[in-house]
């Protein structure tokens, strides 16, 4: 499967990562100039955090070999595709119980900001090719899809 | 080999999974008294109207053929014989297996007050066979009693209110949610109940209730005197363990089936795993425990390890919580809380641990809490406000760009 594999030492934090996210998921067209970055409808599903000495860590979905969000999802909604690997999310089926938050040991998975009936997850990118939004905006190549 | 699993909650169908991930060629048959596979978490979603039977299967399309899992559905096992291998059916039927795997789950625990065990118009909420028989009776009820407002007692008034009953909630705790919730989450949402028209009465228990010639209960009368009138009544008082059918069968049981790591009970060839074991009541759990025992029914070597079972998330009104550990306070905890127009958060803290999380409002990335709570993680170290700690702080890339906890 492919992964998106993270240097954290390379990067500079400018969350462009971010902002392709957003704009890659966004329900209205347009480009990246014109997202409204302050639309909470427009959310990321990558996190930049900081650990306590300000060192920036990359946080992006896993879609891990052994998912934590699939294993807790009582309504089918989570499921890792045994073709690609990826856990994709169904948001028709979900039960907004957000159990997958409770449970993703990393931290990133969220209920939507505005609704909180449907949980913010990573999809690879998966209607735009499969080739993540992300990785492509990275200007330090801190992030780089692999197959792993 | 002949793999039988009784039951078709989640703990059963993850152990068809797993045994059918290991074995191509046995044959496993499932048995369940539900006639439609669904999730127990979503029976709100049936009784408002939301979703119909087929919206709360939670397996993937087609799951009994891709599977091969040969279900006989609708009928309910009255005895087990561990000596002949046997499992007998209420129908008459004999099914004998190489390896039995017991997910029978719980029961609705309906108190014995009154004549609430007799009535013809009291329910728990367990089964969708229970979801359906209450909006079955919601056609002509309109008073609604509605007893103990844990999670189920709370989802079945929520179903409710949409289909615009009148609710009365009465509940033994100081509040609501008493298991998960302190005073002020609770408040939360009891004001949005209330707001939505739901009546608590807290502090309250039923004391009597009486059969009248129609066989139904047509008012419940409180430990006060206060008489509720109500055309319906839903029990939300616990489940217990689903034993019946293993009366004479010689497997150990105490609360639940009796089992040790690798969800083996007392009798060979007999697993258990889901609710029926009593080990934990929540859905991640009951779907591992299927998982390990199905590997270990294939010869495999698996165990239960994460047992972790202090946590719940709940969604009432667009209202999320996410609790994990000790919510009560003890002395020489040191409570810490943020709170702001979107957000309630409280965190228990004692020598450096973290012991307990209560988030509302703000869940976002919470999956943390668990891991350093059930792993008893010591955060003094770390030069941030507690609130503030995130995954960077543990983080590590491992082998093939997984993540690892550094502590």
């Amino acid at each position: 499967m492919k992964r998106i594999i993270v240097e954290y030492e390379k990067c500079d934090g400018c969350k462009n990562c971010s902002a392709a996210c957003m704009q890659a998921h966004r329900k209205t067209q347009g480009t990246i100039y014109d997202l409204d970055l302050t639309d909470p409808e427009n959310e990321s599903r990558n996190f930049i955090l900081k650990d306590a000495k300000g060192q920036y860590k990359p946080l992006f979905c896993r879609h891990c070999d052994d998912p934590e969000c699939v294993k807790s999802c009582m309504s089918g909604a989570l499921f890792k595709d045994p073709d690609s690997g990826h856990v994709f999310y169904d948001e028709n089926r979900c039960g907004s119980c957000f159990m997958c938050v409770m449970n993703c040991p990393f931290g990133v998975l969220k209920p939507d900001t505005v609704t909180k009936t449907k949980v913010i997850k990573c999809d690879f990118c998966v209607n735009a090719g499969g080739e993540p939004s992300c990785v492509a905006s990275c200007p330090k190549k801190a992030i780089h899809v692999e197959e792993v | 080999m002949n793999y039988v699993i009784i039951g078709a909650g989640v703990a059963g169908i993850e152990a068809a999974k797993s045994i059918r991930g290991q074995d191509s060629f046995g044959e496993i048959v499932m048995i369940s008294a539900d006639l439609h596979v669904h999730s127990r978490c979503m029976l709100h979603k049936f009784i408002s109207g939301e979703r119909d039977e087929m919206g709360l299967d939670f397996t993937e399309k087609d799951f009994f053929d891709k599977y091969r899992v040969h279900w006989k559905k609708g009928v309910r096992v009255i005895r087990i014989d561990p000596d002949k291998k046997e499992v007998f059916l209420e129908d008459g039927q004999a099914v004998s297996y190489d390896k039995l795997l017991l997910a029978g789950g719980a029961d609705s625990f309906i108190p014995p007050v009154g004549e609430l065990r007799k009535a013809s118009n009291v329910f728990g909420l367990r089964n969708l066979s229970d979801a359906q028989a209450i909006v079955k009776e919601a056609e002509t009820a309109q008073n609604v009693l509605v007893i103990g407002s844990g999670l189920v007692g709370l989802d079945a008034a929520y179903g409710l209110l949409e289909l615009g009953k009148k609710l009365t909630v009465v509940e033994m705790a100081d509040r609501i949610l008493p298991v998960q919730l302190d005073a002020r989450a609770a408040r939360a949402y009891q004001d949005r109940f209330e707001n939505a028209g739901v009546r608590f009465v807290l502090e309250r228990k039923a004391s009597q209730a009486v059969c009248e010639p129609d066989g139904r209960i047509h008012k419940v009368i409180l430990d006060n005197g206060e008489e509720i009138p109500c055309d319906l009544i839903i029990v939300a008082a616990g489940v217990r363990s689903s034993l019946g059918c293993l009366e004479g069968s010689g497997i150990a049981c105490e609360r639940g089936v009796t089992v040790d790591p690798s969800m083996k009970t007392s009798r060979k060839d007999v697993f258990a795993a889901g609710d029926i074991t009593a080990l934990s009541g929540i859905w991640p759990n009951a779907a591992d425990q299927g998982r390990v025992a199905g590997k270990s029914m294939c010869g495999l070597t698996a165990e239960y390890t994460d047992t972790y079972a202090m946590k719940n998330t709940m969604n009432f009104f667009g209202l999320v919580t996410l609790c994990v550990g000790r919510i009560r306070e003890e002395e020489g905890d040191q409570v810490l809380v943020r709170e702001d127009m979107r957000q309630y958060k409280k965190i228990l803290l004692k020598n450096g641990k973290v012991e307990g999380i209560l988030f509302q409002g703000d869940i976002a990335g919470g999956g943390i809490w668990q891991y350093l709570i059930k792993n008893k993680i010591d955060v003094s170290g770390i030069d941030k406000d507690v609130f503030d700690i995130n995954y960077g702080d543990f983080y590590h890339v491992g082998d093939r760009g997984k993540y690892e906890w550094v502590v």
